[in-house]
């Protein structure tokens, strides 16, 4: 017997999650164009978002150290969009291509 | 089935959709508006799970600052769009994430998967002895019983527990140091810089190559690289 709330059990949100974790993933692997990958890693950084809610309000929604998780995951996402993507701009400058498979300039 | 169903799952088939479109489609710009929509669904969950602060959090910050960012790179890289969507290694990464989808729907899912510790050794490098509602302090839900609500004054408890030395201060501390740090950082490193200052950067380059050509002479060495030419820096600041 699950514990239901608004009867929702809280596997539906992890189905959810993992779901869109998985497609975020795809995404950060399989795109040709480094905003798209960028895009990716949003989407993965909002299943976990969903995911430690999800386990705060299910397990312990009396305490504050879910919302004290999700709030830091949603800080390091910003900083994360913000450097890469100026990244993302020196390297277009540079190159005019913003092609992660052609960014091999530090192979060796 | 109720309201609360209902709306889950029109939700959830709204995020996944769109972050379905989101990296399938070749127009850029469209995968950002989409994008939006999966933002929208998450906060959407959010206020289904009764935390209306990150619902407004989620709008704010994701919709309102980082889809912007993106929207505004997509726009700054123009002639990037329209591109081939999928690299050589999607096939690979699809079956990946599929298998890694299968693998938690099984350990999260309805079903139960057991595994014989005593057959497969390997799996209890994953079984902890400890049961995860002893962790910290924290007052679990019981399993079989009601799920407490949200108290009234959730947002006051978790501000208080981010300046609180016996809770969040420190992570609190790092990551605004983190975020001003990034800022900076990210100005830095996108900032148009002026052509005056790419002179200097390949006059003082052509400098350190010269004093290093000299040093090596002095070591009694040929410089494996030649020196510049006298033209080059003139040639440069011409331009």
């Amino acid at each position: 017997m699950q514990n239901l709330l608004n009867g929702i059990p809280l596997w539906w949100y992890l189905a959810v999650s993992a779901a869109l974790f998985c497609i975020g993933l795809y995404g950060a692997l399989a795109r040709k164009n480094a905003i798209a990958l960028l895009m990716g890693v949003e989407l993965m950084l909002n299943a976990a978002n969903i995911n430690l809610l999800a386990f705060w309000r299910y397990l312990a929604p009396t305490s504050s150290g879910g919302l004290a998780f999700a709030a830091f995951v949603l800080v390091i996402a910003a900083a994360e969009a913000a450097v890469g993507l100026a990244l993302i701009i020196a390297v277009y400058r540079i190159t005019r291509s913003i092609d992660p498979e052609k960014l091999d300039q530090m192979k060796l | 089935m109720t309201i609360h169903q209902v709306l889950f799952i029109v939700m959830a088939l709204a995020i996944l959709g769109s972050a379905i479109f989101v990296v399938t489609t070749s127009n850029l710009f469209r995968a950002a508006l989409m994008l939006i929509l999966t933002f929208f669904g998450v906060a959407g969950l959010f206020v289904l799970l009764d935390i209306g602060l990150f619902a407004v959090a989620q709008v704010l910050i994701y919709i309102g600052a980082i889809s912007i960012l993106l929207i505004f790179a997509v726009m700054l890289t123009r002639g990037m769009q329209g591109m081939v969507p999928r690299n050589s290694q999607a096939v690979a990464a699809a079956v990946t994430v599929g298998i890694i989808f299968a693998v938690l729907l099984l350990l999260f899912g309805p079903f139960r998967v057991t595994v014989d510790v005593a057959r497969w050794p390997v799996f209890s490098l994953f079984a902890g002895n400890a049961s995860p509602r002893d962790v910290g302090g924290i007052e679990w839900t019981p399993p079989n019983q009601p799920i407490p609500s949200v108290p009234e004054t959730y947002i006051a408890d978790f501000g208080r527990s981010l300046v609180d030395l016996n809770q969040y201060l420190l992570p609190f501390l790092l990551i605004a140091f983190l975020v001003d740090v990034v800022l900076a950082g990210a100005i830095f490193v996108a900032r148009q810089r002026r052509p005056a200052e790419v002179i200097e950067d390949r006059r003082r380059q052509a400098e350190e190559a010269a004093e290093e050509a000299e040093a090596m002479r002095q070591a009694g060495m040929a410089p494996d690289v030649a020196p510049l030419p006298e033209g080059a820096v003139a040639s440069t600041a011409e331009h």
